[in-house]
């Protein structure tokens, strides 16, 4: 760490580490409620409604904490300034913690916008607003006054405004049910297939240029056309979305066409984090932050990639659209995507904020949680993927009613649990190993 | 590739991406209007839909495909089983899921409120959608319901439906009204002697159902119906 305002990402990382495992363990519950069943009297109190809403409400909070704490680790060092205002940055924590814990205990009492996924209702929307566009000035300032502009600032300060002006599309009530699904996408997809994916380029970019020594041009040359290949499936890629929900059938086709090529820029970082690894000038060390590095990029490809395109063309969607082969594809994304992007960066961040030589760290234990958790989400991912064929199949083709096709599936999302709990041991090891990181060992590194 | 070429690729791409995108929009938005059949998107169905979000319905159920998956999908829910159905389920959760293995909660809904969400999901279901979802699309109900008719229609049991007026509120393939469940949807999930039960006295089965009892039949006649409609349970559709 060169500049002293870098380490205000440490705080963002703390508390977004905190809410991951509340994220988990949410995510336990909900599994359980499939095969097990849950009397009415606690279903009256806590339905499957209230704890799924914490579950992604959770996990998208903390995502963005993690993003935002690692842009403030980020842009000091590439702007080559401290932070415009380390103190407001700090304030805007508190307010957004403030605001989502607020968020959550309200779903409890059921004050909800009730949108999947975007249930924080309108008041607190403002909140996290003023939080985004404290946020967003600190950045821009930073950067437009050091005027040291880079392809990975560029494409980071890109990536955020996109990201704060199309949360602005979930705000309002829609009166017309497909209208509202219609931007709700816009919220959804162009994050994940958009702005976070151009976050994720900038930070792999910025990590791969500093853990590996490869030069900066070629990393920033490959990362302009992973952005371009990005933006160009992603953003007409959202017709995907649009094929059963009343919109035209042209978006069967564009959809289809587009999205079908959402893998290419994918397997594109793959590929260029695969060179930069082998034209490294720098030893792999501290191994475990080269082990995410590299199960990032393998499990987003697989995750978002692979199983992402398994049911994204129109003929498949038609019966496994709304089934939980989405559940599948969903847990693997966020987690290949954007769990490993951030721990990746906690990792690289945390040492070099407590200032050990060469950003090494004691490793013991932080690759048990790793490889829980990674083998864990697989296994999670496989198990949704059973139970969405099987009510592909028993609801959609034979014609089976609801209940009735969910009757085998009860068993594979025990499976999906088992797996769960493999995520939550692994997890809570690598929690605890991040907050209480220590030096490398004499002889160690 | 050099770095110019490499920017080149990120305008083009973006700019083409976004610019098809916006086109599409503007159009999509203008043929919203036909699509949905707005013009039947009155202040009912919109208290409905805020009902139905108050309520956070849609983190249990899909709608539109949309949602969490851990109850059925309510985008045809009233084609699938009628509004009487839907009313009983929303008034009294903890009796109509009492013997089922995942409850709903019982949140006290006021008449009124289940009146709008039962008119949000009637214009829901209206949406045209290119026919999602397979399970309760009526084209496919309509096709796999004539292929049994064309042997069953003749039978004494299908001469007792139409004698009973049952079309006069539940579905079989593509006639008859959606005030109950649809005859295959019944017959997918019960057998003959409760359907029989349930034709002596609907009361004692289901309370609160609306359906009146058929006890002037004899217990052998409302056994044939019974078998009948579980007849009529799709399968490989």
């Amino acid at each position: 760490m060169t500049y002293k305002s870098q380490s205000i990402a440490y705080p963002y990382f703390v508390l977004a580490l905190l809410l991951f495992a509340l994220q988990v363990l949410m995510g336990l519950w909900l599994a359980s409620n499939y095969f097990t069943t849950v009397p009415q009297s606690v279903v009256n109190v806590f339905p499957f409604a209230t704890a799924r809403a914490m579950h992604t409400n959770l996990l998208v909070l903390w995502l963005l904490l993690g993003f935002m704490g690692a842009t403030f680790y980020l842009v000091p060092e590439e702007t080559g300034t401290e932070l415009a205002w380390p103190k407001m940055a700090i304030a805007q924590l508190a307010l957004l913690a403030a605001t989502g814990v607020t968020a959550l205990v309200g779903f409890f009492f059921g004050w909800t916008k009730g949108r999947p996924l975007l249930e924080i209702p309108f008041p607190l929307n403002l909140l996290i607003v003023v939080g985004a566009l404290m946020f967003l000035a600190n950045v821009a300032v930073t950067m437009f006054r050091a005027k040291r502009w880079t392809a990975v600032q560029g494409s980071l300060l890109g990536g955020l405004v996109f990201l704060a002006l199309m949360y602005l599309f979930g705000v309002p009530f829609y009166r017309n049910a497909a209208e509202d699904w219609y931007y709700w996408w816009w919220v959804i997809h162009l994050w994940v297939e958009g702005a976070w994916e151009l976050i994720t380029a900038a930070l792999t970019a910025f990590v791969l240029i500093k853990l590996t020594g490869v030069d900066r041009k070629v990393v920033e040359k490959w990362l302009y056309v992973e952005l371009g290949l990005f933006l160009f499936t992603g953003i007409a890629g959202t017709g995907h979305h649009y094929y059963w929900l009343g919109a035209p059938k042209y978006w069967l086709w564009v959809g289809g066409v587009f999205s079908a090529l959402e893998p290419f820029p994918i397997l594109l970082m793959l590929v260029d984090t695969w060179r930069d690894v082998r034209h490294r000038s720098q030893p792999v060390r501290p191994r475990l932050t080269w082990v995410y590095l590299v199960g990032m990029v393998i499990l987003h490809f697989i995750g978002a990639g692979l199983f992402g395109f398994a049911h994204t063309l129109p003929q498949i969607n038609y019966y496994t659209h709304g089934s939980q082969v989405t559940l599948s594809h969903g847990h693997l994304a966020f987690f290949g995507a954007y769990v490993l992007m951030n721990l990746t960066f906690f990792y690289f961040a945390i040492p070099r904020i407590k200032g050990y030589p060469d950003g090494t760290y004691d490793e013991r234990t932080g690759h048990l949680g790793f490889w829980l958790m990674s083998l864990g989400v697989v296994g999670m991912g496989l198990g949704f993927g059973v139970a969405g064929v099987l009510q592909t199949y028993l609801e959609r083709i034979q014609g089976q009613p609801y209940m009735l096709a969910q009757q085998p599936i009860r068993f594979w999302m025990l499976v999906v649990a088992l797996h769960g709990l493999l995520v939550l041991v692994g997890a809570l090891l690598a929690i605890r190993h991040l907050l209480t990181l220590k030096p490398a060992r004499p002889g160690q590194a | 590739m050099s770095h110019a070429i490499a920017k080149w690729i990120f305008w083009v791409g973006t700019l083409v991406s976004l610019g098809l995108f916006l086109a599409l929009t503007v159009d999509t938005r203008g043929q919203f209007a036909a699509l949905t059949h707005a013009d039947k998107l009155d202040d009912h169905v919109v208290a409905g839909k805020r009902a139905f979000q108050a309520r956070n319905c849609n983190d249990c159920h899909t709608i539109l495909g949309f949602g969490a998956y851990y109850a059925p999908d309510l985008t045809r829910v009233v084609a699938r089983m009628g509004e009487d159905s839907i009313r009983r389920r929303l008034e009294h959760p903890e009796v109509a899921f009492a013997d089922s293995y995942r409850k709903m909660p019982q949140q006290h809904l006021g008449q009124q409120e289940i009146e709008d969400i039962v008119a949000y999901l009637r214009w829901v279901g209206n949406i045209d959608n290119h026919d999602w979802p397979p399970q309760d699309s009526p084209n496919r109900w309509k096709r796999s319901t004539e292929r049994v008719m064309a042997g069953a229609a003749l039978s004494p049991a299908a001469a007792l439906v139409q004698q009973e007026n049952c079309l006069s509120c539940h579905t079989l393939g593509g006639s008859g009204e959606s005030k109950g469940p649809r005859f295959e949807w019944i017959g997918a999930r019960r057998d003959a002697a409760y359907i029989a039960r349930y034709l002596a006295d609907p009361e004692k089965v289901a309370p609160g159902a609306q359906m009146p009892s058929f006890e002037s039949l004899s217990q052998e006649q409302r056994e044939m119906i019974g078998e009948f409609i579980v007849s009529l349970a799709a399968q490989g559709r």
